[in-house]
């Protein structure tokens, strides 16, 4: 069974169809990557998913912790704190006014405010919350270290260059420890270099932390380079599925992509 | 060359500024036409129009010479406008102007650009000296304002033992003491979790009149009661927060205005329970721990005096509110340093940032939102029932709209989420005026001048620095 | 019947006041997205500035009565627009690109200041003057009880309609309008089609100070008194009609201060006139509560 299976997936705007009846799925250990021409319909998909909209129809089922949670049914925050979804934004939003480490910290909120006692055994300075928030700091070197932010830790977020910040978002999306990270378009704006090295990050996210991850992305040498699985949208509905190799030749692909006339017959 | 260029810009600025200062001067004709150059008086039971032309042209000259000013500062000419700025001021002062209040407006406006002159002159002076001389002006404040702290921490207990502190100035420190810890409790909400609270007030209303209630109808004294009405307050923090704290930041500040108005309203027309606008008088007085503050207490009592086997003076009783209030408002900045320390505070912060990043983290706006509300709330009932025990008497007419819009100046004028900010701008909007009584009736047009013009000037808050309150190395953070 | 006849035709004449602040506080919230809290200030400014006139024209208006009033009128919007214009330019402008929450207490800041300095130049007590219009027409009697249509609430509803008539022709015929519409979906992209963004916003604030100044002169002489307070409940009450009917909706406005106007009316005349305040800002908390975007208004996507 799959980590995430999404099944006639339909989300509209007033009139507008922005996804219309999509279905597919992504592996644990995996990285299946959502492509498709300006508006069709990614980022609506990545909003479902996580709860932001409330699709039409549809059932987004997501296994982790040996159950089965059903997205769509779930505030956006619970889809992060208990289906263990984690995302980051197309126009990053990171926590400009606190510093790196902080904005890690703010990732593992659930887990300490437990180890706080709801704030209680905090306030007296017990030694279960320190510990916890020890090695919450532990985990937040961790991922530093694997972005290469470490010894930018203690300045504000918001100061951090471009490609920081998109590299401290995945950071911060890896901190809350979740089963399926839904990355919208973490190459944008990356120069050549960034941009490899965000496929060395991922590469290793996906082999040694075996979570699944979904990826927006525009950037078809990252998509073709480190995808295991592609699904290709176009208005909004699903034309193409397959690895990086079987997309790449897909006829219905090539037309979206070129724009021609033709696909409204589907 | 450069002085060359130097006239050419002066002489090509004059008519550029005079235009412009002639503008200001025509627009702010319009505007004070009406309302400054007539003035409606009554005339037995009707009222007529007496013109005011003096008033109105010495102010559209002050204009005119503003705006001169300000465009002079641009085109560098700052040694001028600051001397006659000075001159201004100086002059505003030595002569009695029509009205006290042009004299507020000449005297401050001049200084007012006196000091931006001044600035900018030693900007303009520093950027010739080179950058390794410099110092470093970005830390500089920030050195001080930790040293500020504790600094201010010390005066404040030491206050009342320094021999100018007689009755009128303790009354003062106590005054700004609630400010403060009003301040700090809005804080939390505001400066914090960046919750835009207008009715604030109410929790300070629901804390004096459970005070006064429970003190009525049951008879508990103030350090039962101060818990009580600290509890009150924050269950009506969330009764209230709870429905609207989904809502976006601007509709939010105006349902807490309404609920501020509400809880107003509902205690001046509840005759029976609350007094309507009558108040509740002769709230009991604080006790030190049971030991009345009084000359001759009651039958088989012993009053404060009595049992240290000192002297009566009704000053003791100033001196332990003074105390009260200042232990008060220390443990609301305690608390806040430390719950800004812990994961709840630390969301706060990050829901002021991005609400949306915090949703896709897993946390829980709305309760984490609510908890802020409940305990912002909470420090406003232990305020409210302390100026009801200090005040002996409570009425709604000290819970209007205009409180709550106070305490926010402070806390944003402060710099919002700075503690420091708050106790130097609740000095500046409460004390000030307190000792400059001649000032009082321009202190709410002052607020609000202020609030624009620090809201336009810095968004964020004059002291709206912020040090992360966690760091990876212990040591500063590299220069 | 006759009693509620009479207050309906109370709430009209309320209602139609509080309309045309709603306008204002709809139109900026439409064009730059603020909350604009000294808007209620503007309309007091707006009534104490016809008062001013009035006085001065005399309480016969020099003889020619219709025309003294027209004058007031005349003479209260030019110079209160005068108000809105330089309360954009000082407070609102600096702050176009900081947050909401900046603007909003920038906005406060200018109502205190506003409230104070009308306090400071005109004093503190309230301010009366004779009725002007009088008379009106009985429209049935009974037991005693007569409904009558004053004269001056026939000339509020007239002057409120026509006004909201050629209001409604500019927004949707002129380029004026268009310019208006296009700043509300998108300013950058407004700016790049060669729309003079600053000045569509400025006369946005100077056509809402001046229908304020319109409810602020008729408020001058339907209700007789005035003093620096009344922005303040004036200006909450049809903040909560604009966002009763809307928020950004012109129409919305209208039908949100008719109804305000209609439920006051009704509440003081069956209940207690003691709440009728909670009355207005529960209908609020309400309608933020359950219906965010009013009656009229279009829903808000969240962008994400």
């Amino acid at each position: 069974m799959s980590l995430l299976t999404v099944e006639h997936l339909t989300m509209r705007f007033g009139g507008l169809v922005a996804v219309d009846d999509v279905g597919f799925s992504a592996e644990e250990g995996r990285i299946t990557a959502l492509i498709g021409p300006n508006g069709a319909g990614k980022t609506t998909v990545f909003n479902c998913l996580t709860g932001f909209y409330k699709p039409d129809t549809g059932r987004l089922a997501l296994r982790a912790d040996g159950r089965e949670h059903m997205l769509e049914r779930l505030d956006d925050f619970r889809v992060a704190s208990e289906a263990k979804v984690a995302r980051t934004f197309q126009n990053i939003r990171i926590f400009p006014q606190m510093s790196v480490l902080e904005n890690l910290m703010v990732a593992q909120h659930n887990r300490l405010m437990r180890a706080s006692g709801y704030t209680l055994l905090g306030l007296v300075g017990a030694g279960r919350f320190r510990a916890a928030e020890r090695a919450a700091v532990e985990r937040a070197v961790y991922w530093l270290d694997r972005v290469g932010l470490t010894d930018r830790a203690d300045i504000d977020a918001g100061t951090l260059p471009y490609g920081g910040q998109r590299r401290l978002e995945i950071a911060r999306a890896m901190c809350t420890e979740p089963v399926l990270l839904c990355l919208d378009e973490p190459a944008a704006g990356l120069n050549p270099r960034e941009s490899g090295e965000l496929n060395d990050l991922l590469t290793f996210i996906k082999a040694v932390h075996r979570i699944g991850i979904l990826l927006i992305e525009h950037d078809m040498n990252v998509v073709m380079e480190i995808s295991d699985r592609i699904v290709v949208l176009d208005h909004g509905r699903k034309i193409s599925e397959g690895p990086p190799d079987f997309v790449r030749n897909d006829p219905a692909v090539i037309r979206a992509y070129l724009g021609e006339e033709e696909h409204e017959g589907g | 060359m450069a002085a060359g260029t130097l006239a050419e810009r002066g002489r090509a600025f004059l008519p550029m500024a005079l235009k412009e200062a002639g503008i200001a001067a025509g627009i702010a004709l319009l505007l004070a036409l009406p309302l400054v150059g007539a003035k409606t008086v009554s005339e037995g039971s009707a009222f007529v129009v007496t013109p005011r032309i003096v008033e109105l042209a010495i102010g559209v000259v002050l204009v005119f010479a503003g705006r001169l000013a300000i465009a002079s500062l641009r085109g560098g000419h700052h040694i001028p406008v600051v001397a006659a700025a000075l001159a201004l001021a100086a002059l505003g002062w030595l002569f009695a102007l029509p009205s006290a209040f042009l004299g507020v407006v000449t005297i401050a406006g001049g200084l007012a650009v006196a000091c931006i002159g001044a600035i900018g002159l030693l900007r303009a002076r520093r950027d010739r000296i080179p950058a390794a001389a410099r110092i470093d002006s970005a830390r500089l404040p920030r050195q001080a304002l930790a040293w500020l702290g504790p600094a201010l921490i010390a005066l404040a207990i030491l206050l009342p033992f320094l021999p100018f502190a007689d009755r009128r100035v303790m009354d003062i420190a106590i005054l700004v003491l609630t400010y403060v810890m009003l301040g700090w409790g809005l804080n939390i909400v505001v400066g914090l979790a960046g919750l835009l609270d207008l009715g604030y007030v109410a929790f300070y209303a629901v804390g004096a009149y459970s005070y006064a209630l429970i003190a009525r109808d049951f008879g508990l004294d103030f350090w039962s009661c101060l818990p009580l009405a600290g509890v009150f307050a924050a269950f009506f923090g969330i009764i209230l927060g709870f429905p609207v704290l989904r809502l976006r930041g601007d509709y939010l500040a105006i349902v807490t205005l309404g609920f501020g108005e509400m809880i107003r309203i509902i205690l001046l027309n509840w005759y029976n329970f609350t007094g309507g606008p009558d108040g509740i008088s002769g709230v009991p007085r604080p006790t030190f721990f049971g030991l009345p503050f009084k000359r001759a207490p009651p039958e088989g009592v012993e009053s404060f005096h009595q049992f240290f086997g000192i002297d009566y003076a009704s000053i003791h009783r100033t001196y332990f509110l003074y105390f009260l209030v200042l232990a008060l408002a220390l443990i609301t900045n305690a608390f806040t340093l430390r719950i800004r320390r812990l994961p709840i505070g630390r969301a706060w912060e990050a829901l002021r940032e991005d609400e949306i990043a915090c949703r896709s983290l897993g946390i829980n706006p709305t309760n984490t939102k609510l908890t802020a509300f409940a305990i912002g709330a909470m420090f406003g009932g232990f305020a409210g029932s302390f100026f009801a025990t200090r005040q002996g008497f409570i009425s709604p007419e000290s819970f209007t709209f205009i409180e709550s819009a106070i305490i926010l100046a402070i806390v944003v004028l402060g710099g919002m989420g700075s503690q420091i900010g708050v106790v130097l701008a609740a000095l500046v909007l409460i004390g000030l005026p307190e000792f400059f009584r001649e000032l009082q009736e321009y202190r709410m047009l002052a607020f609000g001048a202020c609030m624009v013009l620090i809201t336009v000037w810095r968004p964020r808050g004059l002291l709206a620095t912020r040090d992360p309150m966690i760091r990876l190395s212990r040591r500063r953070a590299p220069p | 019947m006759e009693y509620f006849l009479q207050q309906l035709i109370n709430g009209v004449t309320l209602g139609a006041v509080y309309g045309l602040i709603a306008i204002g506080y709809t139109l900026v919230y439409g064009i730059i997205g603020m909350i604009n809290f000294a808007h209620g200030e503007i309309y007091m400014i707006g009534a104490f500035i016809a008062m001013i006139a009035f006085l001065i024209l005399g309480p016969d208006g020099g003889g020619y009565l219709i025309l003294a009033l027209f004058t007031v009128l005349i003479v209260s919007m030019m110079l209160t627009a005068v108000y809105g214009w330089t309360l954009e330019r000082l407070a609102y402008r600096p702050l176009r690109g900081s947050t909401r929450l900046a603007a909003l207490i920038s906005a406060i800041g200018m109502s205190i200041a506003l409230q104070n300095y009308v306090q400071l130049t005109q004093g503190a007590r309230t301010k009366a003057i004779q009725p002007v219009i009088q008379g009106g027409i009985e429209l049935a009697e009974r037991d005693g009880f007569a409904v009558s249509l004053s004269y001056i609430q026939i000339v509020i509803v007239v002057l409120t309609l026509a006004l909201m008539a050629s209001f409604s022709l500019v927004i949707g015929k002129t380029a004026l309008g268009r310019a208006q519409r296009a700043c509300e979906q998108d300013r950058e992209m407004a700016a790049l089609v060669g729309i003079d963004v600053d000045r569509t916003i400025s006369i946005t604030f100077v056509i809402g100070a001046s229908l304020a100044a319109v409810a602020g002169t008729m408020a001058v002489f339907y209700y007789g008194v005035i003093d620096f307070f009344i922005g303040f409940l004036a200006g909450i009450k049809a903040f909560t009609a604009a966002v009763l009917g809307g928020i950004g909706s012109i129409p919305g406005a209208m039908l949100g201060g008719l109804l305000i106007g209609l439920i006051e009316a009704f509440w003081s005349g069956y209940f207690t006139t003691e709440y009728k305040d909670v009355a207005a800002f529960s209908i609020l908390v309400l309608v933020l509560i359950f219906r965010p975007t009013g009656l009229l208004g279009r829903p808000e996507i969240e962008k994400v």
